[in-house]
């Protein structure tokens, strides 16, 4: 199918009138919200739908990183550090820092494509713990033990958060369309069955190669606007958490789908930026465990993990899947509703 | 014809109206836009530190709240304290910039106060400079804390913003004042016991190792240990130093290496959790036999627990006793701090964080009534103008005032050396102070002499 | 300062070390040499095992060396729990989905631990030896790590007896091999893989019930040794307990080593670089068999 009518479809499709009504929505009500949320909550949903976009389309080809905070805080220090010692433009240092992200990617890449995955997910987690060794021992280049503040590439507040928006709808919609390209149907097949699309005649190395790069090269630049918008970036970056966090977003939202990750990135920020509400009432249960002076953060971790466990159980495909059996059970509602009125 | 008694009456009576009117103009209404302070209390409560201080600072707000809250002259009322706790966690650098920054722009605080670790410090400080929120900090051993602005411009912690950093305080001690006090400790009353119980020539350096947590703090307290025994030419030779990564749960492997350099001594630059546990691993597992020193943020009940009896005879640098071994207070304001904080909190007793925490509350106090408005400048102003009577740290002028020039917004507390002693009876470890002799206005305040741990092993010849 | 003495010593606290990381390596070996399952939540077995040592070592007044004892048996039940609710529902499904739920086990375990067991500072299982050591000249080691080397020889004893003279270790054996075949000769696979998963978590325990001895321990210590132990399972080979052994005395040794000539940081780091290595020479592992 040639690009235009691939475009057109594209135009008329529901999802492309859903994606607009997403970006509409993100635009507009932050006018209404208190600068802490713009800038805290809404940023957040936005770089990590970004970042756990980029890990999803490395689980679409059928390796699962488990260590795909290294490339975050590769992209944040990168795009931080050129930005104050080189006066490069932050908007520029966004860009080069998802480059060298991607630069070190193939280099892991080139070691782990030859991998079964869950060997992958072991050298990718020993990666980032390694990063976090060599981030220390050079601090006097990196400072991220003690870290450092970050610039921006325009004001903080409404300009910050605009900016975030727009280069995070692109880089999704790349992915999006990286996913439904040729490209991504060789990444499908290799990850079904890898042996199968050898046979085939798929160069399954370089597919699974290009995949590496496409996505360390998104988290990279997750990982730059991660500095821009927090402030600052420190060490913590590359922390195990940040790590499981896109995996966690994108099954819990819908593996291999490219409105799973933002689904799940925002449920999992919310429920992190609400929770803290919810634990004065938890604070009765805290009568339970006398250890523990605030229950509330580690009862909504414990109920998180439970809650991947289940989804992975019972519901594979994530809450998108959910959201489209109840948009279909609608649609045949409303079908039938129009149905009796025609008779 | 007037008649004179009714003209004085009716004088009298203008002037008592008069009077009466002036007096009542003098002491107006309250005014309609007075509210409640926001005092943002910067605490990390997964951490011993963070949970001290917001025990301490709800100890102070309590109290000026039963008083009826500050006095607001421009408002013409007392005004109570909303205590917004600022929860960083484990006051880890990466833990600190969010909370703050929601406090700043969400609550709106009117000030912050407490900040315990340096690294979670210098981060959680800059939405404050940002949005000049004026911010006593508690904790927090490197000076770089008020002065970022000297920095070489491209070094990243470099803050390009004088107006804003006139808003950090700091009051607590440096890394300076308190490796000055250890290495004067152990030249003056440590190395004399060395050299006479193992008959050492006085020629001989005594041999101290540093340990350290691998950050600002931790490397700050080794270079300037360094740069000390140097300036002022102290009988001490550094023979080994070995850093340690903030996350680790284990440091065989550093004493081990220390071990090696045969040191007599053993300074340690951590928090209280870590200090504690070096301490015994380097007794227990690796036979690190040695003399132990803990840095002044280890004051704190936790670290006596945790150590136990394997630290019995080593030392403690300080500031505040919050553990006074003595009929009498030293300081009877200390007494009375800890009594109230023990009384409220059911036996807890105070750590050093909550003391700093608790009396920058009441420096906070009078900065308002100084500067009559909770204007952030105004307050800001009058916090740079303090000039109160000591409190609960020993000052070297016995007032609490905020320094001006290179040395600024810091204050110049006291620290001396205590030794932990155990006490079989209680089970307990309880300090003792052996160094120095004495404090302004203290003429006797050193309780004992310095004695070396029972099986202490000095280092070689 | 670098000396001979304290190479040694590094090198005896090298092989001590490296004694818990066999067993841990061991029973995430047997698990995956059976049941082709990757459990990234072993680690967190452990942590669980040197809990519940400590609390029957406190509570009961048992000697810290018998509640080994307990702590297998008590993780050996959590693993057959698991086993059954967890990992048997995702079997035969997307080979991510293990690692997922593996995750989702992480967070329960670590977050239901720092519930009952706060996380402030780190405890320690008391031992009669602590502080005690033997002295071979300028170098000592601990009665407490001797001891502890004495203990995992005595399992992993235990262990091939099992393999190579027990019904159930034949059946286990045969069912790493070729499983269709171990099915139609009548072997109930079910039950095969309860037992091992059970194992394989028993021996967790028992490294945890060993590092809470020797070292200090929390709540979140159990990712590191998840890792490492599949370091020495690539390093070591799969499936083969020899390899095992020799790669967690290998890896204890380059661990200690590493901090004590480069500093604290490279402690787990090490573990990678290694790893990376040897994977980018040989991405089937050392000693590397079929079926990675």
């Amino acid at each position: 199918m040639d690009i235009k009518t691939e475009f057109t479809e594209l135009f008329h499709s529901r999802k492309f009138q859903y994606a607009l009504l997403v970006i509409a929505f993100a635009a507009v009500v932050p006018l209404f919200m208190s600068e802490y949320a713009v800038g805290h909550v809404f940023t957040m949903m936005l770089i990590f739908a970004v970042y756990a976009s980029s890990w999803n389309l490395l689980a679409y080809s059928g390796q699962g990183s488990l260590g795909h905070a290294a490339f975050l805080g590769i992209g944040g220090f990168s795009s931080a550090l050129l930005a104050i010692s080189s006066g490069v433009p932050p908007i520029v240092g966004l860009f080069i820092g998802g480059l060298f992200s991607a630069a070190i990617g193939l280099l892991i890449g080139l070691a782990c494509v030859r991998l079964k995955a869950w060997f992958l997910g072991m050298v990718t987690f020993g990666f980032a713990i390694i990063i976090v060794a060599i981030v220390t021992q050079f601090d006097s280049v990196f400072h991220g033990v003690d870290g450092f503040a970050t610039k921006t590439m325009v004001p903080r507040g409404l300009p910050l958060y605009y900016a975030t928006l727009a280069i995070a709808a692109s880089s999704i919609v790349v992915i999006f369309w990286v996913m439904k390209s040729k490209w991504g149907l060789a990444f499908k097949a290799i990850r079904e069955n890898e042996s199968e699309a050898k046979m085939v005649g798929i160069n399954t190395g370089k597919y699974k190669l290009l995949a590496f790069v496409i996505s360390t090269f998104f988290a990279g630049l997750a990982g730059g606007l991660y500095a821009q918008s927090q402030f600052l970036i420190q060490l913590d970056i590359f922390k195990i958490d940040n790590s499981f966090m896109p995996l966690i977003m994108a099954v819990i939202g819908g593996l291999g789908t490219i409105e799973g990750p933002l689904i799940g990135s925002i449920i999992i920020v919310s429920i992190e930026e609400f929770m803290p509400n919810i634990y004065p009432f938890l604070q009765p249960l805290g009568a339970l465990f006398p250890g523990v002076s605030n229950v509330g953060p580690y009862l909504m971790f414990a109920g998180l993990g439970l809650f991947l466990i289940l989804v992975v159980i019972f519901l594979p495909k994530g809450i998108t899947s959910l959201l489209q059996k109840a948009y279909a059970y609608l649609r045949e509602d409303t079908s039938k509703a129009k149905k009796i009125e025609e008779t | 014809m007037v008649n004179k008694k009714i003209l004085g009456l009716l004088v009298i009576v203008i002037v008592v109206v008069a009077i009466a009117v002036a007096v009542w103009q003098m002491t107006p209404a309250p005014s309609a836009e007075a509210r409640n302070i926001k005092m943002g209390i910067v605490a990390g409560m997964q951490s011993v530190e963070g949970q001290d201080i917001e025990r301490a600072a709800k100890l102070a707000i309590d109290e000026i709240n039963a008083a009826g809250g500050i006095w607001v002259e421009e408002w013409h009322t007392k005004v109570k304290i909303d205590f917004v706790l600022v929860d960083t966690l484990h006051d880890g650098a990466g833990e600190t910039a969010g909370p703050v920054t929601k406090a700043v722009t969400d609550d709106k605080v009117d000030i912050l106060i407490g900040g315990a670790t340096t690294g979670g410090t210098l981060n959680g400080q800059i939405p404050a400079i940002q949005n000049r929120v004026p911010f006593i900090i508690v904790g927090a051993s490197l000076n770089l804390v008020t002065r970022r602005g000297s920095l070489p411009s491209d070094n990243p912690l470099y803050i390009n913003d004088t107006e804003g950093m006139s808003y950090m305080f700091h009051y607590c001690t440096t890394i300076s004042d308190y490796s000055e006090t250890v290495t004067h400790f152990l030249a003056e009353s440590v190395k004399p016991k060395i050299d006479a119980e193992n008959s050492f020539d006085s020629s001989r350096k005594l041999r101290l190792a540093v340990i350290h947590r691998d950050d600002g703090y931790g490397k700050g307290v080794r270079d300037v240990t360094n740069s000390i025994i140097a300036e002022d030419s102290l009988p001490i030779e550094v023979v080994g130093t070995a850093a340690y990564a903030a996350s680790a749960t284990t440091y065989q492997s550093q004493l081990i290496s220390i071990k090696e350099a045969n040191p007599d001594a053993v300074y340690i630059a951590g928090f209280t959790a870590d200090t504690a546990e070096i301490i015994k691993e380097g007794i227990n597992d690796v036979g690190l036999k040695s003399l132990y020193i803990a840095v002044e943020i280890c004051e704190d009940p936790q670290f006596y627990a945790l150590l136990g009896e394997t630290g019995s005879n080593q030392l403690l640098e300080s500031k505040v006793a919050t553990q006074w071994q003595g009929s009498t207070w030293y300081l009877p304001k200390v007494g009375t701090y800890v009594e109230n904080y023990k009384t409220k909190w059911n036996g807890i007793i105070s750590g050093m964080m909550g003391v700093d925490t608790y009396d920058a509350i009441y420096i906070y106090k009078n900065a308002v009534e100084q500067a009559k408005t909770l204007n952030k400048t105004n307050v800001k102003n009058a916090l740079e103008a303090t000039d109160m009577p000591q409190s609960l740290l020993i000052m070297e002028n016995e007032r609490i005032t905020f320094s001006t020039g290179t040395n600024y917004h810091e204050i110049l507390p006291k620290t001396f050396v205590e030794q932990l002693i155990w006490d079989s009876a209680s089970g307990e470890l309880k300090p003792f102070v052996v160094y120095p002799d004495t404090m302004p206005g203290i003429s006797s305040f050193k309780q004992r002499d310095f004695d070396l741990p029972e099986n202490y092993e000095p280092g070689s010849p | 300062m670098i000396t001979t003495s304290g190479l040694i010593e590094t090198l005896l606290w090298g092989i001590a070390n490296g004694c818990i990381y066999i067993l841990l390596a061991t029973g995430l070996n047997i698990i995956f040499g059976v049941m082709k399952l990757v459990n990234f939540a072993h680690g967190q077995l452990l942590m669980v095992g040197a809990f519940v040592a400590y609390e029957v070592t406190k509570v009961a007044g048992l000697n810290p060396y018998l509640s080994i004892l307990v702590a297998m048996a008590s993780v050996a039940l959590i693993g057959i729990a698991l086993e059954k609710f967890a990992f048997r529902r995702i079997r035969g499904t997307d080979k991510l989905n293990e690692i997922f739920i593996s995750l989702g086990l992480i967070y329960v375990f670590e977050n239901v631990a720092t519930l009952l067991w706060e996380r402030n500072y780190n405890i320690r299982i008391p031992s009669p030896l602590a502080g005690l050591s033997l002295s071979l000249g300028e170098v000592a080691i601990g009665y407490d790590r001797i001891l502890a080397m004495f203990v995992v020889i005595v399992i992993l004893i235990g262990l091939v007896l099992l393999t190579k003279k027990t019904k159930i270790g034949l059946a286990m054996k045969a069912t790493s091999q070729k499983r269709d075949t171990a099915m139609l000769m009548g072997i109930n696979i079910g039950k095969v893989y309860i037992f091992t998963f059970a194992l394989g978590a028993a021996l967790a325990g028992a490294a945890g019930a060993l590092y809470g001895i020797l070292f200090p321990f929390n709540p979140v210590i159990g990712a590191l040794p998840t890792i490492k132990a599949f370091a020495i399972i690539i390093l070591g080979g799969l499936g083969s307990i020899p390899g095992a052994v020799i790669g967690g005395l290998l890896y204890g040794i380059a661990e200690n080593t590493a901090v004590y000539l480069l500093g604290g940081i490279w402690q787990d780091a090490i573990a990678f670089a290694l790893l990376i290595g040897v994977l980018v020479i040989r991405p089937t592992g050392l000693f590397g068999e079929k079926g990675e």
